[in-house]
């Protein structure tokens, strides 16, 4: 019968329409798929006794490079005046551990706003993006509404602010606004502050903007203290909850799936002698399904190419993105549900390549570039298919 | 209409009594001002004698300071060197070959291998001048005239710190006396210099300094305080006039960030057993003047708690011994248990012993500033406003071992290490933690706030009787204390003479101090004399006693207050003394009531005539101090030469405002009440 291959075409072609109109919606309605990663690091303290701060936010720079992040999507502020500063027993090293196993002051720190420019001003201005001319783009944090921010604070504060460098203090509802205006502006999809200071949780308490997430190492009245002193530098070298923050991080790299909970429950308030807070009521996705690395890691950009000849490239970049982000869902939920094999992932990626075919054929032949339109058009054949198929069949 | 008129009314009526308000409480405490000055002075005393009990422990205030949290790194390798130097000195001193020229020398010698910027300091002995008017500043020393046979030489090594911008630098000063060099203390001396070696080697090879270091081994024969300041003097106000002295070589690291001054001193033979090393610290400077509380905690808390040393201050031993301090212990120790009976949260409970040590040790606080006269070299940088401490090590064993003294170097070599590290860590100049305070344990103080209270109690009632006795005066006139300021303005005229006859009396030479003392005497006198022949008598018909009361109470008043700012324990122990008088005064010859009373008060004012004579105040506090053996009232001259010497301002207060207010009570007493 010549009909039955026709018929089994024709079943390929239904379930493809009916992938289609599931996935479709779903992701029509946020246009903004998670696609950059950004890292705002902020030391706010200077002198020489404040060592550890520096320490805590080089720490974690070189933990969000290791895990992705490229030193162009990362703004680094800090005081800088330990590794050169005369007291320092390793001149131009500095070290988060007595063991001095590593050098966090390597090669290659690309700090973006040293000594005096970490102020309030320029953080608020590196947040909100309005710099005057003159302020080179390297120092400016770009990001978009799909990207996942990193905010990491650490230095002096107190009930409702943060010392920044003994002259002025960032207030939480200056924080609070400034947030407010990354999310009018279109400048985040989601946001991670976690501060590490005394009375972190207080710096909070303004925030209202919806996608952000936040935990600071300690209460409103407890302080948060240092980790462990370093007789031959002779000042403390990392406080408590970055230190056991760094903890985690170790053991993972840039493919773990350790979720934000985790991270979260993962402090130990007798070790650390303050209490963990975070706060999620502004943020919609279950801490549980959300990777850590979705924070301190980075979207690789893959670019899924049929062919390593340009003539057979995809030309519509957007939709592209659309697709890995899909798949970098279902890589996800995957992972989670441990017990499912690979074989999925492999169907899967056989359907999209059907379906990257058949976008292109409706492309070439309509013109659209709306996939809403494309789906009006599929759902139309579709029915005009259904019908011919019981017409042929009866 | 009616409605508006009655609220303004009330208006009115309520900013009348608003305003009248501050009027009727003063009118209030002015006509009960005998009852307000008794429970005043009472007060006083009483908040005086608790003050051991307000005192809190000291803390590091000063974030940057950082004490103890690096490891020390002094070895035996260094203190080993320093050995070596001990052994070339008391070979030299042994020798006896010039051992003013041959130690300098040795110890710059010891320096420059070390890699130190060395030079020698030539000074000679100042000439101790009168210039009391200059208490606020160090004594203008005129530049060394090296043709003056006796000189001594202190040896300066410099350390430039590796990667310091070499604007700040630490002091290191170990006296050390070339006269004295083969004496009993020989080996404790030599070892000061060794003591600062250990330390200098090491910092030499340290790669953490942002100071500079200065170590300066000062030649002590003329005094440890002589050549520090002489010293200082020339590295605060360089010499440009270059005549011979010009070609001297004198070099210089920066601002001070602080001067340590540490002395190995060999106690002889002690009372008790000592189961530790003692550090004792010197804190006073001159008027009174304290370095930053932050100096002393960092020394208290490197020594006790990282080296196992004890620290002493200065107490009066006599003090603890006293029967009447400890009935007091016992008391206050009732009276703080019964306190916490009422109210757990009071918790100023304090055995008796504690409240006896506490007694002692403020008591020679407040004496050692009142004195205004610095108890160490550590004086001679206060006046270069530098916070500075002296630091006097005694080893618990005999420093004739080797052993004993390779161990004890160690220690104190690590002490002074880390306060230098602490100091090191510093980004500002010491100004955390507190400056005006009082000490009654080596970490435990009274800061300025809860001193004053005693003070302030005990001079509040002194405007108050001044304006009672004001309004009591039958004259109504409001300008009728002009007549009395004449006897007052010829009363201060005196004071102003008598300060400054001893500047003639030290020109002549070669006076023995008593009849210096006589001569002072007798031109006082004189002057007093030749002031009333050309002004006229006191006792004129316009001057009521009264009103002289009352006036010589208000200038009383602005002396003490004036002098609590200058030198705060001068004006609190001096207002134990003046504020009796000034209450108290009454003539002999004044009419009252009650007879049991007059003759009371007329035996307190007699007793206060003698008592407050300036001679005799001095030689009772001094009795007080050091027991009454010692004394005696023609040492006068003496102490007196030796505060001027010091430019304290504690000689003014005696004979500006103390003086002044005991003629006017003599004048009082014998007012004829016509």
């Amino acid at each position: 019968m010549a009909s039955d291959p026709m018929g089994s075409q024709l079943r390929r072609i239904l379930s493809i329409f009916f992938s289609l109109s599931i996935i479709l919606p779903l992701s029509s309605p946020s246009p903004t798929m998670h696609n950059n990663n950004w890292a705002v690091l902020v030391c706010t303290s200077r002198f020489w006794f404040n060592y550890r701060h520096m320490a805590n936010t080089l720490s974690l720079y070189r933990t969000v490079k290791r895990l992705g992040i490229p030193d162009e999507r990362i703004i680094l502020m800090l005081a800088d005046d330990m590794a050169c500063n005369a007291r320092n027993n390793y001149p131009a090293q500095v070290f988060n551990n007595e063991n001095h196993q590593l050098n966090l002051y390597g090669d290659n720190v690309e700090v973006d706003y040293r000594g005096y420019e970490v102020t309030v001003e320029n953080f608020l201005r590196v947040l909100t993006g309005r710099h005057e001319a003159s302020v080179p783009r390297s120092k400016h944090l770009l990001s978009d509404e799909g990207s996942h921010i990193l905010l990491y604070m650490t230095g002096h504060g107190g009930n409702e602010f943060l010392k920044f460098q003994d002259t002025e203090e960032l207030q939480s509802h200056d924080l609070a606004d400034a947030v407010k205006q990354m999310k009018e502006k279109n400048r985040f999809k989601e946001l991670l502050i976690m501060v590490d200071t005394c009375q972190a949780a207080t710096l909070f308490s303004q925030l209202q903007s919806p996608g952000v997430v936040t935990i600071g190492s300690s209460m409103k009245g407890e302080n948060s203290y240092s980790h462990h002193l370093d007789p031959d530098v002779g000042v403390s070298v990392v406080d408590r909850f970055t230190f056991y923050t760094l903890a985690f991080f170790e053991r993972l790299d840039m493919y773990s799936n350790a979720s934000l909970n985790s991270l979260f429950t993962s402090y130990d308030p007798t070790l650390l002698m303050s209490t963990a807070y975070y706060r999620t009521d502004l943020y919609e996705r279950p801490l549980n399904m959300v990777p850590v690395t979705n924070f301190f890691g980075s979207v690789m950009k893959t670019i899924p190419t049929d062919s390593a000849y340009p003539g057979f490239l995809v030309a519509h970049a957007s939709e592209y993105a659309a697709i890995s982000a899909e798949t970098e869902t279902a890589r996800v939920v995957l992972e989670d549900e441990a017990d499912h094999s690979k074989t999925y992932d492999q169907s899967e990626k056989g359907l999209q390549h059907t379906l990257d075919e058949w976008l292109k054929l409706l492309e070439g032949k309509l013109g659209v570039k709306d996939p809403e339109v494309l789906v009006a058009y599929g759902l139309g054949s579709m029915v005009l298919l259904l019908t011919i198929s019981t017409w042929l069949s009866s | 209409m009616e409605v508006a008129e009655v609220e303004a009314e009330v208006e009115k009526k309520a900013t009348a009594t608003r305003s009248r308000l501050i009027v009727r409480l003063a009118a209030l405490l002015v006509s009960h001002s005998t009852l307000v000055s008794v429970v005043c002075c009472l007060a006083g005393l009483i908040a005086l004698l608790v003050l051991p009990l307000l005192a809190k422990n000291t803390y590091i205030s000063e974030n940057a300071l950082l004490p103890g949290s690096a490891n020390p790194v002094l070895s035996y390798q260094h203190v080993t060197q320093a050995n070596n130097l001990i052994m070339d000195i008391m070979s030299i001193a042994d020798d006896k070959q010039a051992p003013d020229i041959e130690i300098p020398k040795l110890i710059a010698k010891y320096m420059e291998i070390l890699g130190a910027e060395t030079y020698h300091h030539k000074f000679s002995q100042p000439q101790n001048q009168f210039h009391p008017l200059y208490f606020f500043s160090s004594s203008p020393n005129s530049p060394p005239t090296l043709a003056n046979l006796s000189y001594g030489t202190s040896t300066v090594g410099i350390i430039r710190a590796p990667r310091g911008d070499g604007k700040e630098a630490i002091v290191l000063v170990s006296p050390y006396n070339t006269q004295n060099a083969g004496g009993i203390d020989a080996s404790a001396s030599a070892s000061s210099i060794g003591l600062a070696f250990s330390v200098f080697s090491l910092l030499s090879r340290a790669t953490w300094l942002a100071k500079d270091i200065i170590w300066v081994a000062s030649d002590s024969r003329f005094g440890d305080h002589t050549s520090v300041s002489a010293w200082l003097n020339d590295y605060h106000n360089p010499n440009f006039i270059g005549d011979a002295s010009s070609t001297r070589i004198f070099k210089r690291a920066g601002t001070m960030a602080c001067g340590i001054v540490f002395k190995v001193v060999e106690k002889e033979r002690r009372e008790k057993y000592e189961d530790r090393d003692v550090v004792t610290l010197y804190a006073e400077a001159s008027n009174g003047q304290m370095p930053n509380l932050d100096l002393l905690n960092v020394v208290h808390y490197l020594a006790v708690h990282r080296q196992g040393i004890r620290v002493r201050i200065g107490m009066f031993g006599g003090l603890v011994k006293s029967h009447l301090v400890r009935v007091l212990g016992e008391v206050m120790q009732q009276v703080g248990r019964f306190a916490r009976s009422l109210n757990p949260d009071w918790r100023f409970e304090m055995p008796s012993s504690e409240y006896v040590e506490g007694t002692a040790t403020l008591a020679s606080s407040i004496y050692s500033q009142a004195l205004g006269v610095p108890t160490g070299p550590h004086g001679a940088f206060r006046d270069y406003q530098v916070d500075a401490v002296t630091l006097e090590l005694s080893p618990r064993f005999s420093l004739k071992n080797e052993h004993t003294r390779l161990a004890f170097l160690l220690k104190g070599g690590r002490l002074i290490e880390g306060t230098v590290r602490s100091v090191n860590n510093l980004l500002e100049k010491f100004h955390q933690s507190f400056f005006l305070y009082f000490l009654t344990a080596p970490n435990k103080f009274v800061s300025v706030g809860v001193y004053m209270i005693p003070f302030a109690f005990l001079v509040a009632p002194l405007p108050i009787i001044a304006a009672s006795l004001f309004n009591l005066t039958s004259n109504r006139n409001p300008w009728r204390w002009l007549h009395t300021a004449k006897p007052l303005l010829i009363t201060h005229t005196w004071s102003v003479v008598v300060t400054l006859l001893p500047f003639y009396i030290s020109k002549i030479s070669d006076l023995p101090s008593t009849h210096c003392m006589l001569t002072w005497a007798g031109g006082s006198l004189m002057a007093l004399v030749i002031l009333y022949i050309v002004f006229g008598s006191p006792y004129s018909k316009h001057v009521e006693w009264r009103l002289l009361k009352a006036v010589m109470i208000a200038s009383v008043s602005i002396g003490l207050c004036l002098m609590s700012i200058i030198n705060f324990a001068t004006a609190q122990i001096g207002a134990l003394f003046v504020v009796p008088m000034c209450l108290f005064a009454l003539p002999i010859r004044v009419k009252t009531n009650n007879s049991l009373i007059r003759s009371m008060v007329m035996t307190c004012n007699l007793v206060m005539a003698v008592l407050g004579f300036p001679v005799t105040a001095v030689a009772l506090m001094q009795g007080v101090i050091k027991g009454f053996g010692t004394v005696s009232i023609l040492e006068f001259w003496d102490s007196m030469k030796f505060l001027w010497g010091w430019n304290s301002a504690t000689y003014l207060y005696l004979v500006l405002v103390h003086l002044p207010c005991w003629l006017l009570f003599l004048h009082i007493l014998f007012h004829p009440c016509r």
